[in-house]
Parts: C-alpha cells; sequence; structure tokens
C-alpha cells in the first residue's frame, strides 16, 4: 500500500493534460510498475476543466482513482482551486505553471511555480507543448519515473508529425526540473 | 520470450481479447461509453480480412450480427444501455434461433440516456430479463484489464458451445480505466470453433435436432444445406410449431442448456476468504473498490473477505450460498439499488445478515461509501 503514488494532473481543455497523463502512465509501464490511469471524460475534456489521473504502484492496484494527490500538476487556476483541496495529508507536493496559476499558501505543503508555459512559448515557438515541458520538469522533481521511459513513452503516444517537437519539450522541461528540488522529510 | 505489455483502456482490452478469439464480423451504433471498441475495430477488423459495418442503429446491428452468425462467423456488437435496450428484441431471436453471438454492453447511468459519460451497474437485470419469454442467459462481467480479456475470449468460447447469445457486461469505469495488459501468446487461452455438422452435402440437416450429447451442430447458412431459421417455437427442422409437447421440449431446453450448467459456466475469484467473518460480494468495477477495503482492513487485523463474480447470470447460488454460510455478515457492493443484492438474499439461509452498500449518483464508489456501511454493520455507529 504504501509504495502507492497518487498523480493529478489538471488544468483546461485542450492543454493536453489527458495525453500528458497517458504519457506518464505508459512511461511507468515501461518502468516495469502497475499503473492505473483515468481522465475526465464528458464535455469538459473538449474544454472547461480537464482532469488525468494516473496512480502507479509496485503491485497491482485496487481502487484504480486519486484518492488523495501526492503529487498535483496544475496547468490553470480553476483546476488548482479544485484540486488543491484535495492533497494527500504527508509529502504532498504541487507543481504549478506559473504564468498561469497564482497558488494559495497551504502549511506544510511544498508549491513549485514552473514556467512551462513560457518556456514552451519562447524556446519552442509552440504553447501546445507546455504540457510536456511541464511534464519533463515534474518527472526530474519527483522522480516519479525514468527519464528514458518517458522518452520511449513519447515516442509511442505521440503522432509522428509532434514527436520531434514534443521530444524536445521533454528535454527543455528535464532540464526544467533541474532547477528545482524536493523537500526531504 | 517478452512479454508483450500493452497500456490500453478496457475498452481496448476487449478489442484485443475479440480479435485474440477470432473474431471475424462487428455490427455496430457507437455509443458513449462504448465507442472506442466500435472504433478500434473499424480498422483492427478489416485489416485481418474480417468486416466490420456501422448500420443505422441498434436494432439493425443486433440483426446484423445474428445473420452473420449463422453464415459461420464469430460476431459481436458494442453498445451501452439506451443501445442495449433496443436490442432487446433481437437478442431474444438469437436465443430462440440459438445463434452465437456476444453483445457488449458498457453500462452508464440510465434509464433512457441517462448519464451517458458515468458509469453504472443498473443493467444487470436487463441482460438477464431484458428481452421476453422464458429462457436462460449467460452474462459476464470483469474488474480489471487483464480478467476483461479473459472473459472476452470466455464470452465467445461459451457462446459457440451454448449457442447462446452471451452479454459482456463492463461498466463505464472498468472500459476507461487505462492499465497495463499482458497479451497472451496465441494458445494461452483456449479458443472454442464452432461445432460444425458432419452432415454430407445432398443430405437433410436438421438444424435443431441434437447429437446424442445434447449438443447441436450447425451448418453455415447459405453454404450446403437448406434449413429453416424462425423465432417461432419450432421443431427439429426449424419449421414453426405449437406443438405443445415441442413448446415444452424446447422451452426446456433453453433454459436447462445454461442452468444446467451452471457449475461449468461458473468463474468467481475469492480473496481472504478461509477465514472471514465479513464477506464482501461484489463484481465489475466496485469489485476494486471492495478488494481495496478487504485489503485495507486486513493490514489493520480485520477479518473482511471478497467473493468477486465474474459471471452474474447463470447466477452462481450454490458457491454465493456455502461463501456465505461461514461468515456473520455480507455486504453486497455494487452501483445499483441492489439487484445482485436480491439474488444473493435468494440464495443464502440467512437472508437478513445480507446488506448493501451502492452508489447511484453516477460517481465511481469509493472506499468511505463501503466503510460506512461497514461501521454500521459492524455496530459502531454511523
Amino acid at each position: 500500500m504504501n509504495n502507492l503514488i497518487q498523480i493529478r494532473l489538471c488544468g483546461y481543455g485542450g492543454q493536453g493534460v489527458v495525453l500528458a497523463g497517458t504519457i506518464l502512465g505508459h512511461a511507468a509501464i515501461n518502468d516495469d510498475k502497475w499503473v492505473s490511469g483515468s481522465n475526465s471524460y464528458g464535455a469538459q475534456a473538449r474544454g472547461g476543466s480537464a482532469r488525468s489521473e494516473v496512480v502507479i504502484s509496485e503491485n497491482s492496484i485496487t481502487y484504480p482513482h486519486v484518492i488523495k494527490a501526492d503529487i498535483l500538476i496544475a496547468m490553470s487556476q480553476t483546476a488548482y482551486d479544485e484540486y488543491i483541496q484535495d492533497l494527500a495529508e504527508q509529502n504532498a507536493i504541487v507543481l504549478y505553471d506559473d504564468m498561469i496559476v497564482h497558488p494559495r499558501d497551504i502549511n506544510g505543503v511544498q508549491q513549485i511555480g514552473v514556467p512551462a508555459t513560457k518556456t514552451s512559448i519562447d524556446q519552442l515557438g509552440n504553447k501546445q507543448v507546455a504540457n510536456i515541458v511541464m511534464l519533463g520538469a515534474s518527472v526530474v522533481i519527483t522522480g516519479i519515473v525514468s527519464k528514458k521511459s518517458m522518452i520511449s513513452s513519447i515516442e509511442t503516444n505521440v503522432g509522428q508529425r509532434f514527436k520531434e517537437l514534443n521530444l524536445k519539450a521533454l528535454n527543455a522541461g528535464f532540464a526544467l526540473g533541474k532547477n528545482y528540488h524536493r523537500k526531504k522529510h | 520470450m517478452k512479454k508483450d505489455i500493452r497500456f490500453v483502456q478496457g475498452n481496448e482490452a476487449c478489442v484485443e481479447a475479440a480479435m485474440y478469439a477470432g473474431l471475424d464480423f462487428f455490427a455496430g451504433y457507437p455509443i458513449t461509453p462504448s465507442t472506442e471498441i466500435a472504433e478500434l475495430l473499424s480498422y483492427r477488423l478489416p485489416i485481418k480480412g474480417g468486416k466490420f459495418i456501422q448500420m443505422e442503429d441498434e436494432l439493425s446491428s443486433m440483426c446484423a450480427i445474428i445473420g452473420a452468425s449463422l453464415t459461420g462467423k464469430k460476431v459481436m456488437t458494442a453498445t451501452s444501455g439506451p443501445g442495449f435496450s433496443l436490442k432487446q428484441e433481437a437478442i431474444g431471436f438469437a436465443v430462440m434461433t440459438e445463434t452465437p453471438c456476444v453483445i457488449v454492453n458498457v453500462q452508464r447511468g440510465g434509464p433512457s440516456t441517462g448519464l451517458p459519460t458515468s458509469g453504472s451497474q443498473g443493467d444487470i437485470m436487463q441482460a438477464r430479463w431484458g428481452t421476453h419469454g422464458e429462457h436462460s442467459i449467460i452474462a459476464l462481467t470483469a474488474s480489471n484489464n487483464q480478467d476483461l480479456f479473459a472473459m472476452t475470449v470466455e464470452a465467445f468460447n461459451l457462446s459457440e458451445t451454448f449457442r447462446t447469445p452471451v452479454i459482456l457486461l463492463l461498466d463505464e469505469v472498468v472500459a476507461h480505466t487505462r492499465e497495463r495488459l499482458i497479451m497472451p501468446k496465441p494458445g494461452e487461452i483456449n479458443v472454442v470453433e464452432r461445432l460444425k455438422t458432419s452432415v454430407p452435402e445432398g443430405t437433410d440437416f436438421h438444424p435443431y435436432l441434437p447429437r446424442e450429447d445434447g449438443r447441436l451442430p450447425m451448418s453455415d447458412f447459405g453454404g450446403v444445406h437448406r434449413y429453416n431459421v424462425t423465432g417461432l417455437m419450432h421443431d427439429m427442422w426449424g419449421f414453426p410449431s405449437n406443438n405443445p409437447k415441442i413448446v415444452y421440449g424446447l422451452t426446456h431446453h433453453l433454459v436447462d442448456k445454461i442452468q444446467g450448467y451452471t457449475q461449468e459456466i461458473t468463474k468467481t475469484k475469492e480473496f481472504f476468504i478461509d477465514d472471514a467473518d465479513c464477506l464482501l460480494v461484489s463484481y465489475g468495477s466496485s469489485a476494486r473498490t471492495a478488494l481495496h477495503v478487504v485489503e485495507n482492513r486486513r493490514a489493520r487485523g480485520e477479518k473482511l473477505g471478497l467473493l468477486e463474480l465474474n459471471t452474474l447470470w447463470p447466477f452462481p447460488s450454490d458457491i454465493v450460498r456455502k461463501r456465505c454460510a461461514c461468515v456473520n455478515n455480507v455486504l453486497v457492493v455494487e452501483m445499483n439499488m441492489g439487484q445482485i443484492l436480491h439474488e444473493v438474499k435468494n440464495a443464502v439461509a440467512e437472508p437478513d445478515k445480507v446488506f448493501l452498500a451502492n452508489k447511484i449518483d453516477g460517481s465511481f464508489i469509493t472506499p468511505t461509501d463501503i466503510l460506512n456501511i461497514l461501521r454500521v454493520i459492524q455496530g459502531k455507529g454511523v
């Protein structure tokens, strides 16, 4: 039970949080972990608030959804406000896009603003890969999956046309992630 | 050889399993939350030389698979609640004509169009009695991708073995949860092929004349034999009859050919049952929450167990009765108002010790939903 990691990615429809969840989940599969992934599946997946959940474990997973997030990755203010309440009581970490989200002070929770959208626009000339930049940074900061598995997951889950752009975004995210450190508990 | 591990949704696991079982023909009318099944098969089936048809509605989809099955093909359709309602008349035709076919119903909230994108387990009784008249039916379910794969193959196997429609009752949560699937190698899971007649061309073929072992071999419709297929009560030639003896015999046959093999058909899974004093009974996605509760409470020393049902119809009354006899309380966990609860109560000697933990608001049942009821049963207050 205690080796179970619950991750919630949220933002608004179109930012690619659902794809990011799938890529993260597949990376964990590549790392030989058990994974349960789910995402918002209504009209909100096409606009409005979108959510993706990934549960990663060394063992088979029973309850398939996130109960309390150990890691919250927020790409929009609405989604941040909605899910900031549902954090694990211990060692939770919040990663948010610092161009979009204004965080609130929460006792005992480490919150890191990652310039994902800014990096996506400045370095890659395309804000659509902010999700992958965010994911790259999150993986380096939290160590939830290996970098190698992330690369191969992108190669599996992203269409040929956008593969190069997404791999560049991932590497930009990896580089960004090195600037931050998760507090040791 | 390295294992072929996929990261797929339940609907994709269902498609992979149908292909593994030898699916030749799919007709459907895509509907949330089953859409991925039709979507994936629309390109997977033609690649292997199979046929995919998007029909004008659910009624015609059901009729199309019956026709294709009679010609010797392995067939499937997939739908959700509203479409399942529309298919009921033709499911009855498949029952009466003893045509093998697999119907996937990815359950969503109902009645009517209900809650298109939310999970539910509200069609359990509809699977059993949705079509009119005395009959029996097989309905299977699963709670995770690996079981879903196995039960989908099993659905095809049972439909061919018993010459009956088999209903695969999934739900939105199982269908859309993305998790790992270890692809079974060819031959790893048994695949049953159709029993075909040995009656040669030029000799009369009686489509409903059983062999000595009771089984009915088939002849591909449109092939070398001419025979009649009708939804009316019929004799061994397949021609309509209202002869009371024939009607009595056929009605009994349609029921007995399944009910009489309940033990062989039944698949269940048991977790921590041996020393349990409280038994949870569940199926489909709800069984995952139930198992979560059982594992957590076991870690605290509470003697909880889980009986997971993969076969819902014919209802495994014997196993339920035996497992429930040894415990103080039984808690049925499902996402409806107690459709399996009543079956469990009917099966056990002490129905008063059977309780319900359910969820009917469209959201997925949580551990807290179960624990709240457990507290009451265990006398710990509300």
